[in-house]
């Protein structure tokens, strides 16, 4: 009886050395994220991203090691996530916790890293309301608001005056359209049709059919990347929109790891969006140069670089603060930095980034490869989405 | 699966010695694995709340005989009942289970008016349809379920106002533990009752049932209820305990792993789900942690090998063995 | 009136693809009662046969669809003696847990092989555009698709109408006892049947790649699709697979047009008061 109490108090001082950190040499971080199932390649670009940025900046903060612990969360499963949290936290001891592709998933933690106070960095989830669910998530990825809203006054800008809006229909898709819509709207632009597209459908001939009969100046449409994506860009051009006059206008939808699907159907697609491998910045070159180093044949997209610039929020939550949960959250508020995006900063108030949106054409390369070119900046936009109703 | 009339006669009078001998093993390893795996209650609770999931669909095919591939519509309709429930009317836990039951059976009656008078490939048919449309309609009453961002702010009062849920898990794990076994009692009593030998009689022969007089479809739309309102107190369960209803409650996916296990454990004995449930969820959680991105060739090759080799489930080997030994 | 016309030819389009898909497992479903949830599959298979060797090997487009096709019916040919032979002899539910377990080797293996990306197929340019038919201009795709499906449908029709093979085929179908008792080798009539089913799948895949792009999950996405077509026209009906293809695709395309909104729940709707009226599909027997 005497022996198991002794092990009983070495175990709880063993255990609270480890909460305190105070000593801790290891950091530790679990990422919750698809690596299996059709959205498999999240999974894969998040550690690309993350494998990048730990090559470019060590593995090592201040002398503790920071150590990343993956978990498969396949699609979209909040009960899987929740105890994937649960365990990452208790058994494994993690300090902050990361990754998260779908906003069901990040909301089924919410309560969780709230009673435990660990900082949650999301590396996609784009829902807005997320960040307000718990005062431990921050989120260095983008929302559809933030994308959408900005490109409805580009277009406004460029003579567009009637669009039809064209939406899968689901949260993001309505956010995409609530966005497109507020903005277009309130610059002086009208909408002269709102087609809200099954979500599980791939044949989209009759969707575009409507968009020729209401005979519009261009098409704004969000669809969920992959099967979805291809086959609109494809109907776009099979059912003679661009000679009819009408503009596609987008925002994931001509995504690196799609691109080379669509091939010729994509070229002259204009899309707003925050984050294109085709960026020209030397951040931006060195993050490239190091991940085709370690990864040769990697696509990098939006989804990389929001892993990339994950990691470096954790790494500086802990340069500030080390384990303690709200003094991370304290020292990340505000905070500034290059990323291969362009320059960011994390909202003090929301918790969400605030960064550049660019304006890009589809075009080929000096290589002949389908890149999504640049050709306008609209500086520092916040997440617009916050007030958001149905 | 199927059953000889000699396997239910002599059940009956061995209920009373043997009863609840497989509740008591049940229950003494639900409260082992508590100590021996206090970091994994997460993941613990899932298994035991499958494991109700996958008894309400054995009431069904297991011991009616009926191959659905919807049973996802029931668990989601108790869902998101439970979770509506506890965001707008109360946030008692058990008030919650209750309307998870009665949203489950009441979909399960309605739906089962029309499925149970079709069979084989357009009773799949009609079943999978039933959760799909669900979906949508969840999917579409996006104010009031949340949509593809789930339905959010559900906040569990204590369990009977004593204990709250922690995240570690400890009051979520023991809550779901004494909800299954209450249910294992209560499927014990149902599939003894006479509704529940006539659902083994209809499996066997519904010619011969009717030729008895047997109102063989009504008795199949009750069976159908009754399951529906458990699979209805499973979704209720996961509801609770993760505090969010997703649209994919609904999916086929959901309900064909359902079937998977069922058939791995052995169908039309309880425990079967049991084990079947156990097994499964093991072998996936190992095997994505192993190798998270080609997991599902030893998923399939699993199911692939029970089929042809243990037709019965894994639960029939030693029955069969025994069978043997007592002739 | 020209968008009706549109609207009909797109539906037309869909339905000629879930005809060509759904064919062959209709008639092998009707001949053994198996439950093949797998079939799918096949049609990913060739999909994935010719993104391989199309978009990565760089071969033109008919050469590749030939051999992915062939490729297809080489590997149906021994999945049906080892693996689905002794599936036949299962009840209904073992049916239908074995060919989910084989759905998923071969998403699996897709996955393995080729990634869970997007595979997509490299078409002629000659198929892109639009062509004027003088009153209309129609995408040149949809046409090709609809030709393809008629000439699918007439080839079947002859086959099973003319030859020795239909008559043998028929015979089984109707009474599979009675057909082996009077000598006809229904064994080597379903590996055939099988083989054809899967060839016919292939192509309908590679075909509809624009419309049902695939990749590794695609038996999964596009399962309850075909398996409605079937169960709509009727198990064994291969009238009933072109009739039901049809006009789900038909209403299916219509309904996406005039109230997107509620596109899917229509869809399901009908199927479910279909099946409800008529159990055994629109041309099915009673069982």
């Amino acid at each position: 009886m005497r022996r198991l109490t002794k092990e009983l108090a070495l175990a709880t001082a063993a255990a609270l050395a480890l909460a305190g950190g105070a000593w801790a040499d290891v950091i530790k971080v679990g990422v919750i994220a698809p690596t299996s199932g059709p959205y498999a390649t999240y999974g894969t670009q998040f550690r690309t991203g993350v494998d990048t940025y730990q090559a470019i900046h060590g593995h090592e903060v201040d002398g503790d090691t920071v150590e990343f612990i993956w978990r498969d969360s396949g699609g979209v499963n909040p009960d899987q996530a929740r105890s994937h949290a649960q365990e990452l936290i208790i058994r494994e001891g993690v300090d902050y916790l990361a990754g998260f592709t779908f906003t069901p998933n990040a909301l089924a933690v919410a309560q969780i890293i709230d009673q435990s106070q660990t900082p949650t960095v999301i590396f996609n989830a784009a829902t807005s309301i997320i960040t307000e669910e718990s005062g431990f998530f921050v989120r260095p990825s983008f929302t559809l608001w933030q994308v959408s809203a900005p490109l409805a006054e580009w277009a406004h800008g460029q003579g567009i005056e009637e669009v039809v809006i064209a939406v899968s229909d689901y949260n993001p898709g309505i956010d995409a359209e609530t966005g497109f819509r507020t903005a277009f709207e309130a610059a002086g632009g009208t909408v002269l049709d709102t087609i809200r597209m099954p979500l599980a459908t791939t044949d989209f001939a009759p969707f575009m059919q409507r968009v020729r009969d209401a005979g519009p100046d261009a098409v704004f449409a969000f669809l969920p990347a992959g099967p979805p994506t291809f086959a609109f860009v494809k109907a776009y051009n099979d059912n003679g929109l661009p000679g009819a006059g009408v503009q596609l206008l987008g925002t994931g939808e001509t995504d690196e790891t799609t691109l080379e699907a669509l091939g010729d159907a994509a070229l002259g697609v204009y899309t707003a969006y925050h984050y294109s491998p085709d960026h020209d910045s030397p951040e931006n070159e060195a993050f490239l140069a190091k991940l085709f180093e370690l990864h040769p044949d990697a696509v990098p997209n939006f989804s990389t670089v929001q892993a990339y610039d994950g990691a470096h929020v954790i790494y500086e939550m802990i340069r500030a603060a080390g384990t303690d949960g709200p003094a991370a959250i304290e020292a990340v508020k505000g905070l500034e930095w290059i990323s291969p995006r362009g320059p960011v900063q994390i909202d003090p108030e929301t918790r969400h980034i605030t960064q550049n949106v660019y304006i890009r054409e589809v075009v080929r390369d000096e290589d002949g490869q389908l890149v999504n070119r640049e050709f306008e900046t609209i500086e520092a936009v916040p997440d617009l989405g916050l007030v958001n109703d149905y | 699966m199927s059953s000889s009339a000699s396997d239910v006669a002599p059940r009956r009078p061995l209920l009373a010695g043997r009863g609840l001998l497989w509740e008591a093993v049940i229950l003494a390893v639900g409260v082992g694995l508590f100590f021996l795996f206090p970091y994994d209650l997460g993941f613990l609770s899932r298994i035991l709340i499958m494991i109700v999931f996958v008894l309400s669909l054995d009431l069904v095919l297991g011991y009616a005989g009926v191959a659905t591939l919807g049973q996802a519509a029931m668990y989601g309709t108790g869902a998101y009942a439970a979770g509506l429930i506890a965001i707008h009317v109360t946030a008692s836990p058990l008030l919650g289970l209750a309307a998870g039951a009665v949203a489950g059976a009441g979909i399960a009656f309605v739906s089962g008016l029309v499925l149970m008078r079709a069979h084989g490939l357009t009773l799949l048919m009609l079943s999978i349809a039933v959760a799909q449309v669900l979906q949508e309609v969840a999917n579409k009453a996006r104010p009031l379920t949340g949509g593809a961002d789930g339905l959010r702010g559900i906040r569990m009062d204590p369990i009977l106002g004593l204990w709250e849920f922690d995240f570690i898990g400890r009051a979520g794990y023991w809550y779901v533990l004494t909800v299954l076994i209450l249910v294992l009692l209560f499927l014990k009593v149902v599939v003894n009752s006479p509704l529940g030998l006539s659902a083994r009689g209809i499996q066997e022969s519904p010619e011969r049932m009717r030729a008895i007089g047997t109102p063989v479809y009504w008795r199949l739309v009750w069976i159908y209820t009754i399951a529906g309102g458990i699979a209805g107190v499973a979704g209720a369960l996961a509801a609770q305990v993760t505090a969010l209803v997703s649209l994919e409650v609904f999916n086929f996916d959901h309900s064909a792993e359902a079937l998977i296990m069922l058939v791995l454990g052995g169908a039309g004995r309880l425990y079967g789900a049991v084990v079947g449930v156990a097994i499964f969820m093991l072998v996936e959680h190992v095997a994505a942690a192993v190798d998270p991105f080609n997991w599902l060739f030893l998923i399939g090759a699993l199911v692939l090998a029970v089929v042809f080799f243990v037709p019965a489930g894994l639960l029939g080997l030693p029955k069969a063995l025994t069978g043997l030994v007592r002739r | 009136m020209g968008t009706l016309l549109n609207i009909l030819v797109d539906g037309v389009a869909y339905g000629m693809i879930l005809f060509m898909i759904s064919v062959g497992l209709s008639v092998t479903m009707g001949l053994m009662r198996v439950i093949n949830l797998a079939h799918g599959g096949f049609a990913m298979l060739g999909g994935a046969g010719v993104h391989y060797l199309g978009a990565r090997l760089g071969l033109p487009f008919v050469p590749a669809a030939l051999l992915a096709i062939g490729a297809v019916v080489a590997l149906a040919v021994p999945m049906e003696r080892v693996l689905y032979r002794p599936i036949y002899r299962m009840g209904e539910l073992q049916q239908v847990l074995a060919t989910i377990g084989i759905t998923f080797l071969m998403i699996a293996s897709v996955n393995l092989w080729l990634g869970s990306t997007l595979l997509a197929i490299p078409l002629p340019d000659a198929w892109s555009g639009t062509v004027d038919l003088g009153f209309r201009s129609l995408p040149m795709h949809r046409l090709i698709v609809i030709g393809a499906g008629l000439a699918t449908a007439l080839g079947l029709w002859a086959l099973i109408d003319r030859t020795g093979y239909g008559i043998r085929l028929r015979a089984a179908v109707d009474n599979r006892a009675t057909a082996s008792a009077l000598g006809i080798d229904t064994g080597r009539i379903f590996a055939i049947t099988f083989a054809l089913g899967a060839g016919l799948a292939a192509f309908g895949g590679i075909l509809g790649a624009e419309l049902l792009p695939v990749d590794a999950y695609y038996p999964l996405r596009y399962m309850v699709h075909f398996l409605i077509v079937v169960a709509v026209g009727g198990m064994g009906s291969i009238t009933g697979s072109f009739l039901a293809a049809l006009g789900l695709g038909i209403l299916d395309t219509t309904a996406r047009y005039m109230v997107p909104d509620f596109g899917t729940i229509f869809f399901f709707l009908v199927t479910i008061l279909v099946l409800a009226l008529r159990p055994q599909g629109l041309l099915g027997r009673a069982a």
